[in-house]
């Protein structure tokens, strides 16, 4: 009788649905993300508890590592990534910065990453509003970096990216599977 | 993509019928709790597992990034909005979880974003390009969307004084309960859209004009 009744309901929400014109965007499996620096700014600046303007956000998607081998097959060394899924990452500055020694005015850009076994190239580029690293332009880069890769203490399931201060300025820590890098910003 | 919206309809309903008899015994509902209270936040994000309300973005045009990527878009984006979206899971939302005549970030975490990349015209005002946060204050029958300047604001606590324009839209009924708070904008012309605002059996619609 329960039985029937559920398959009642499921059977008469399909009929429903089919009958909804309205096309709604799906909930991301890779779900979008973003970090600050400082770090949980927009809740410390509520509570006025922020002691540094805003200096960067980083807005990205989060794909899960699902038991994959990540790096050097589902991410393959050599060939451009767009640092994350769906959409290529944004990186916001709202001052001006140095990335491997170039001045970096305030505004929106692409960060792309160059991945390999020991060093990641992180490519910053002014193509912003963009979908994967598919039409990625070199021309349009600002500037190349390399960075080496470290390794994370534990594996790293949803890759993360986040802010850090540093001796010299802030780094974007990013890190999956085992492996992270650190890019360094000088303020 | 969409497809999966018919699935999420089922689901839905299909858990709405289990909860409510796993509820019984339980006594009341609690649809008043607050969703995610700043103090229990993490400190940093290391390694954090997705948010329960995972974020989202929505350009108009739709799908402007994949257009873009395709070829088949040169020209500048008209808008943006960056959004987290919550969950219904069988709670009561509109004048349950979300109080009437109480300013509501209009999805979870963060204040919601919306960044106009030319001027736009809405309900015959002007909004010059730049971005903004837009909360809003729901009623039963209406909801007043707000314009405002604070940005990278947690979107517990509205500025009041940083209120920038405001917009009445009267509020519709969807025959379904949608689970997750959603927010579209579906395309009237070349240079003109409904943002639409939808969740639980609620639809708000807002038109916007470049």
């Amino acid at each position: 009788m329960r039985k029937t009744f559920v398959l009642g309901i499921l059977l008469f929400s399909f009929l429903f649905s089919l009958s909804q014109p309205v096309k709604l965007p799906e909930v991301d499996k890779s779900p979008l993300d973003m970090s600050y620096y400082p770090a949980n700014y927009p809740v410390l600046k509520i509570q006025n508890k922020a002691t540094e303007p805003l200096v960067a956000r980083i807005i990205y998607s989060r794909p899960q590592r699902q038991g994959r081998k990540v790096f050097g097959e589902l991410v393959e060394y050599g060939i451009v990534w767009r640092l994350g899924a769906n959409e290529a990452t944004e990186i916001e500055f709202y001052k001006d910065v140095k990335i491997g020694g170039k001045k970096i005015s305030k505004g929106r850009y692409t960060l792309y990453a160059l991945v390999y076994e020991n060093t990641w190239t992180m490519i910053l580029n002014k193509d912003t509003d963009i979908w994967g690293a598919f039409k990625y332009d070199a021309k349009k880069d600002i500037v190349r970096t390399d960075v080496p890769v470290q390794k994370t203490d534990e594996t790293v399931d949803s890759m993360s990216m986040w802010f850090e201060k540093t001796s010299s300025g802030i780094s974007l820590v990013i890190a999956w599977e085992q492996v992270k890098v650190s890019l360094p910003i000088t303020l | 993509m969409r497809k999966i919206l018919s699935v999420l309809i089922v689901v839905s309903v299909f858990c709405l019928s289990c909860k409510e008899e796993e509820k019984k015994p339980e006594g009341n509902d609690t649809p008043t709790k607050m969703e995610t209270p700043v103090k229990v936040l993490p400190p940093i994000t290391h390694y954090t597992v997705p948010d329960h309300s995972p974020m989202d973005m929505v350009y108009f045009p739709a799908d402007y990034p994949l257009q873009k990527m395709a070829g088949k878009i040169s020209a500048l984006p008209f808008m943006r909005i960056i959004y987290s979206r919550p969950q219904k899971e069988n709670r009561k939302i509109f004048d349950g979880l979300v109080k009437y005549d109480v300013p509501w970030r209009l999805g979870a975490n963060e204040s919601t974003e919306i960044e106009f990349f030319s001027s736009a015209t809405i309900q015959n005002k002007t909004v010059k390009p730049g971005r903004y946060i837009l909360y809003c204050i729901p009623q039963e029958i209406k909801w007043t969307l707000i314009l405002n300047s604070n940005l990278y604001s947690w979107g517990l606590q509205q500025n009041r004084q940083k209120d920038l324009m405001q917009f009445e839209v009267p509020v519709e009924k969807n025959n379904v309960a949608i689970e997750y708070f959603t927010i579209a904008a579906e395309k009237r012309s070349e240079k003109s859209a409904e943002l639409i605002f939808l969740w639980d059996d609620v639809k708000v619609k807002l038109p916007v004009s470049f």
